[in-house]
């Protein structure tokens, strides 16, 4: 039955969708989806070749119509085949929404035009696809009231009453009844079930089991939390996928549409709702399911504007499995580049201007070219040895897989610009019937997003230059004495072997105090000398050369430096820092070359240029309009610099010590504009921190880095980037300058539309990244994704990406800070959640009844939670007392640079129990995380915090001493803060030590320190762990219940 | 009465300066925007002519002042304010590191400064001239008097 079903209907049922059509147009939420449905019966009854199914928008559009919206089940890619088989249909139409990103590849371009064509000539014929599903529903209404178990769960799908919905109800009971009865009376049952949109409760079952599972136990767990017990005040009728077509949820649902103690207010009118459908006006539930699973909702507010609204605190939605990218962006379109090179916060991009005005979630993008691939799936390295590379004539983009090959393969047309170009003859090839070129699958840069291009000698200005690490090392009193000097210089000798670049690597040191110190490396010394210059005015380089040697030959000079290095300033009590001078010096030397320069600086400059004064934290600044220059660099001095290191290829990364101010504000511009890093370990004890610098810098000195990298982001017509947030510079409007590229960096950008309407479908993007390779190689990798334009702002939401989101959002709001008040800042993330969400609200709120309830898109569910944790973040946290300026500061600029993954876990950290399993032997999972909250920790409980930079290790106050004991050792009772994990000789601690290397593991990028707590032990417990449970209400801060209690009523406000 | 069109002259020449400093500027953003300037040499370029150009407008209107033109004085005040305000909140200078972010704000800040300064140039200049004929002719009652309604 399957194959000729969506035949068959097709014809008697075409005259019934124009009624139909007419009625739904007033309902402006399905003008999207339905859209492409509607494309299909304009083709389909004409000819119902196998040609006509194969094109992805019919697949489903004759099937489904209204649905469309309604399903977002992951399988778009199978829309194509699934016209034919039932069971599968029910999978594939719900994709119908996603069809259109089917469009984007080129070999289906040539099909694609004409239903589009169509469909923006009548945008709102959208529905005519309905009727098969109208005649299915029709069907069973007059089984309604006999399968009552039916209906309650498409009621509470639909939960709203829809007004509109009844008079088109009645006409379609008259219409397509006797249309679709010709047509397959005895499929008819069981067939419209299939797509799930059916109320009719038998049928469900195998629907549902086909369909829901994933959804399923989600939305069951949520109702059962939400209706179950009936005095709960907290109803939580979240309208995700398919819950109510399950036989439990609607049981469940049942129970709570009838119960009479509705102390909600607004569930009560639901309830209403409910019965007034189910007494068979029940507007055929094809319509309203859509709408209704478009969106999940939250209930709160029994009352309007009291505090204790009915928030059920354990059902708001939390990110417990980390980040989850979403799936939509590369299965759209499995020639995109992977999502850990290149995140849009919405892969829908917007057709219109004033479609982008009403998203307030900043379109955008985040890269991080250089992410760490996993085994096996290495970006591939290609060589155009003769041919040169393909570019586009006019707008240089590099020949991706998404560029058509015309002309019988003489011809390609670049896919940014749509310019035809010739294809040089080393690289022709023919091409076959389907446009695909014969040599395709030997032609990596044709079919994979992320290709890597050995560039020639035309994209050098210079020879490419060898790895250089430049040490710029502060051996003043402090440092010595904190051990700083002989951790680093033992790690750094310890990375000797492993410095990328292997011969070719250059290597060089100054040291000074209130002087600066050069050290003559040349291989055929045995000692390196030393060299003193005090003039601090005038910096000179006493030698032309030697002062950077390359590693290899000079090994010996360079290992006898670093061991003799801690012991020859063991003495020194020199208190000063000319750090300005040695910057300069440092410059002077690296010039020719260029490379990364380590800085490791442990007080506050004090002499000679660029010395800083002790403007400290200074309370009274705070609140005030100029507590923004606080967070400011002092001294221009210091942006000049940083400047001329770019301007010569000089990336630098910051290494802070000290106990007291030392004003990285000021030092992280150095970083922060030439594409480095700060590192900042306040109080620096070689005792406690040793591991964690000898494990940052080992990664700092052995990752692969990229060098003298400059980068671009190109972007089809009509769309532009506009803005660039990182750390790096910009040498032109849209050419990002980066010395020093690592795998730990990430960059985020704003797009802007720069017509007022888009025509093309598809808007294609590519991050081209060129650089010298440690292995003095020059490469271009370039990563390519298509995102397909939408005309629709329900379908930009469905297809937004909270990762890439709250990444940029986060730098924005950093940025704020530069040059506003923290509150500010924190107001404006606050607003832009609110706006979106009203935004979000005003496209569902005319068809449903929403008072009470708070409704978000399920892509955008951990937005709210994400941007209350970023509010509470370090850079954005409370006021003066609540963190320290330069950890502030330290902060911001970690966290400019940070890949969407990290961040995210920086700011809601993994809280797992481990008590349990460190007393049984079973498998430890670290997925079960707790919600970051202090009703998460149990007393009798030992819990490990991991937010990436640092463990939390959380002892309760009634765990068995026994635990303890074995963990810490003999002297378990005393003071924590002395304390430190290390292995010890029983099962128990060398689980907790793995548990902690395993998750150490998962994010190399920094070292996660152990900090000891016990519950209670103030204010150590509170300043490491307290003030992170960003669910909690601290200080002033919101809680995460009072947070989407605020949201809500922002969001109402001029709703 | 001889000396008027000098000092008319030496506005006029001081304004025409002033309006090819600030065409430069402008001139040097735009560039920068087309690529066809890079940052640093931009801040360089105009870092040199900034500081200068605001001397330059500060001479002119207290010169105004001095000899006692006083609309003249008011209209270039404005602008004399603007320029105080971006040296004393040490904005004046292009930050290399940060010009993209500004140069739009930048570019709109050039432009409206040399449509103020093309607008008092047609002023002074009208001024020279009257100066210049009401020298020449001096005798000439209804000249004078004409002149004297300015």
């Amino acid at each position: 039955m399957g194959p000729e079903n969506p035949n068959r209907p097709n014809y008697p049922l075409r005259p019934a969708a124009t009624p139909f059509a007419s009625q739904q147009s007033s309902t402006p939420f399905l003008s999207s989806g339905p859209v492409v449905g509607s494309e299909a019966p304009a083709f389909r009854p004409g000819p119902p070749s196998a040609s006509n199914f194969q094109a992805p928008p019919f697949a489903g559009g004759p099937l489904v119509g209204t649905e469309v919206p309604a399903f977002r089940p992951p399988p778009s890619i199978r829309s194509g085949e699934v016209a034919r088989p039932p069971p599968p249909s029910s999978y594939g139409t719900p994709t119908s929404g996603f069809q259109r990103f089917q469009n984007p590849p080129m070999p289906s371009a040539g099909q694609v035009p004409p239903p589009h064509t169509s469909l923006t000539g009548q945008p709102f014929i959208a529905p005519p696809t309905r009727p098969p599903p109208g005649p299915a529903s029709l069907f069973s209404h007059p089984q309604q009231p006999l399968v009552s178990m039916g209906s309650p769960p498409q009621s509470i799908k639909t939960g709203q009453p829809n007004p509109n919905i009844p008079p088109p109800a009645d006409q379609r009971f008259s219409t397509p009844r006797p249309s679709s009865q010709p047509s397959s009376p005895p499929t008819g049952t069981s067939y419209p079930a299939g797509r799930g949109t059916y109320p009719g409760y038998a049928n469900m079952q195998p629907n549902s089991v086909s369909q829901a599972p994933p959804m399923q136990p989600a939305s069951f767990q949520m109702q059962q939390g939400g209706y179950g017990p009936p005095m709960q005040s907290a109803s939580f009728p979240l309208q995700r996928g398919y819950a109510p077509q399950t036989p439990p949820t609607s049981l469940l649902a049942q129970q709570r549409g009838y119960a009479p103690v509705p102390p909600v207010s607004t569930s009560s009118g639901l309830y209403s709702g409910n019965q007034f459908q189910q007494h068979g006006i029940a507007p055929p539930g094809a319509p309203q399911q859509g709408l209704a699973e478009d969106f999940s909702s939250l209930s709160l507010g029994s009352i309007p504007g009291s505090y204790d609204a009915g928030l059920d605190i354990t059902a708001l939605p939390r990110p417990l499995d980390g980040d989850v990218e979403p799936k939509s962006f590369a299965d759209m379109n499995p020639m995109n580049c992977n999502s850990r090179f290149l995140r849009l916060t919405t892969s829908g991009i917007p057709n219109s201007q004033s479609l982008a005005s009403r998203w307030h979630l900043s379109i955008g993008a985040v890269v991080c070219p250089l992410a760490e691939s996993p085994p096996g799936e290495e970006v591939p390295i290609v060589n155009f040895a003769t041919t040169g590379i393909i570019r586009c004539r006019r707008c240089r983009t590099y020949v991706n897989p998404y560029v058509t090959f015309t002309d019988n393969g003489r011809k390609w047309r670049c896919n940014i610009c749509s310019l035809l170009n010739d294809v040089p003859s080393e690289y022709f090839a023919h091409v076959d019937a389907s446009g695909r070129r014969v040599d395709l699958d030997q032609r990596p840069e044709l079919l994979k997003g992320s290709v890597e291009f050995i560039a020639p000698a035309e994209y050098m200005v210079r020879p490419p230059m060898p790895p250089l690490y430049f040490f710029l090392i502060d051996v003043s009193i402090s440092a010595v004495k904190s051990g700083m000097l002989e951790v680093m210089s033992q790690t750094i000798r310890s990375c000797l072997d492993s410095l990328p670049g292997s011969t070719r690597t250059q290597i060089g040191f100054i040291t000074y105090d209130s002087t600066i110190h050069f050290y003559n490396m040349k291989s055929s010394l045995a000692q390196p000398q030393m060299m003193v210059v005090s003039d601090l005015d005038d910096i000179f380089v006493p030698l032309p050369d030697d002062l950077l040697v390359n590693l290899s030959e000079s090994r010996s000079v360079v290992e006898a430096f670093l061991d003799s290095l801690p012991s020859m300033f063991q003495l020194n009590m020199n208190v000063e820092s000319a750090f300005g001078p040695a910057l300069k010096a440092a410059f002077m030397v690296m010039s020719q070359l260029g490379g990364k320069l380590l800085i490791f600086q442990n007080s506050l400059p004090s002499l000679g240029a660029g010395l800083l004064k002790l403007r400290g934290d200074d309370i009274r600044v705070y609140g005030t309009d100029k507590e923004h220059t606080l967070r400011l660099p002092e001294d221009p001095f210091y942006k000049q610099m940083a400047a001329d290191f770019t301007k010569y290829q000089i990336a630098v990364n910051v290494y802070a010590f000290s106990d007291k101010y030392t004003d990285i504000a000021t030092l992280g511009t150095l970083a922060k504009y030439t594409g480095g890093q700060v590192y900042y370990y306040p109080n620096f004890q070689a005792s406690i921190h040793k591991e964690k610098l000898k494990h940052e810098l080992t990664r700092d000195l052995t990752r692969e880095t990229a060098w003298e990298a400059v980068m671009r982001i190109r972007c089809g017509k009509g769309v532009r980037f506009t803005s660039y947030h990182g750390n790096f510079m910009l040498r032109s409007t849209d050419l990002l300058a980066l010395p020093a590229v690592d795998c730990d960096k990430a960059y985020a950008a704003q797009l802007s539309l720069e017509e007022t309407l888009l025509t093309t479908q598809t808007v294609y993007f590519q991050v081209a990244l060129l650089y010298t390779s440690s292995s003095g190689e020059r490469r271009i990798r370039v990563h390519t994704a298509a995102a397909p334009v939408v005309t629709d702002l329900g379908e930009m939401y469905r297809l937004a990406d909270t990762g890439a989101i709250i990444s940029l959002f986060s730098r924005l709001a950093i940025e704020k800070t530069l040059s506003s008040k923290l509150e500010e800042a924190r107001n404006g993330v606050q607003h832009r959640v609110a706006k979106a969400l009203r935004e979000y609200r005003n496209l569902y709120a005319v068809q449903h009844r929403l008072s009470g309830r708070m409704i978000y898109p399920e892509s955008l569910k951990f937005l709210p939670l994400y941007g209350l944790a970023l509010c509470k973040s370090l850079p954005l946290r409370g006021g003066y007392s609540d963190v320290q300026l330069d950890e502030r500061s330290a902060a911001a600029y970690t966290m400019m640079a940070l890949p969407v993954k990290s961040l995210l876990k920086l700011l809601y950290p993994n809280l797992v129990r481990v008590d349990e399993y460190l007393a049984k032997t079973e498998e430890f999972d670290t997925k079960k995380r707790l919600p970051l909250t202090v009703e998460s920790l149990d007393t009798r409980g030992l819990y490990i915090f991991d937010d990436g930079f640092r463990f939390v290790i959380w002892f309760g106050k009634a765990l068995s001493p026994d635990i303890t004991k074995n963990l810490v050792g003999e002297d378990f009772a005393t003071d924590f803060s002395k304390v430190s994990l290390s292995q010890r000789d029983n099962p128990m601690s060398r689980k907790i030590m793995e548990i902690l290397n395993q998750c150490r593991k998962s994010d190399p990028s920094y070292f996660q320190l152990c900090h000891l707590v016990r519950q209670g032990d103030q204010p150590r417990e509170g300043f490491f762990l307290l003030t992170s449970l960003v669910e909690d209400q601290i200080g002033g801060a919101n809680g995460y219940a009072d947070w989407m209690v605020l949201l809500y009523r922002q969001v109402q406000q001029n709703a | 009465m001889d000396w008027l069109p000098f000092l008319w002259l030496i506005f006029s020449c001081m304004n025409l300066t002033l309006l090819g400093l600030n065409f430069y500027e402008f001139l040097g953003f735009s560039d920068l925007e087309a690529d066809y300037l890079n940052p640093y040499e931009l801040s360089s370029r105009i870092n040199y002519v900034i500081v200068p150009e605001y001397l330059l407008h500060g001479a002119l209107c207290i010169l105004f002042l001095m000899t006692g033109h006083w609309i003249m004085f008011l209209l270039s005040l404005p602008t004399a304010y603007y320029n105080l305000k971006q040296y004393l909140s040490n904005k004046h200078l292009v930050d290399v590191t940060e010009v993209f972010k500004v140069v739009s704000t930048e570019k709109k800040a050039r432009l409206i400064k040399l449509g103020f300064y093309v607008i008092f140039f047609g002023l002074v200049i009208t001024r020279l001239a009257l100066s210049v004929v009401s020298a020449v002719f001096a005798d000439d009652e209804d000249i004078v008097a004409w002149s004297t309604i300015y």
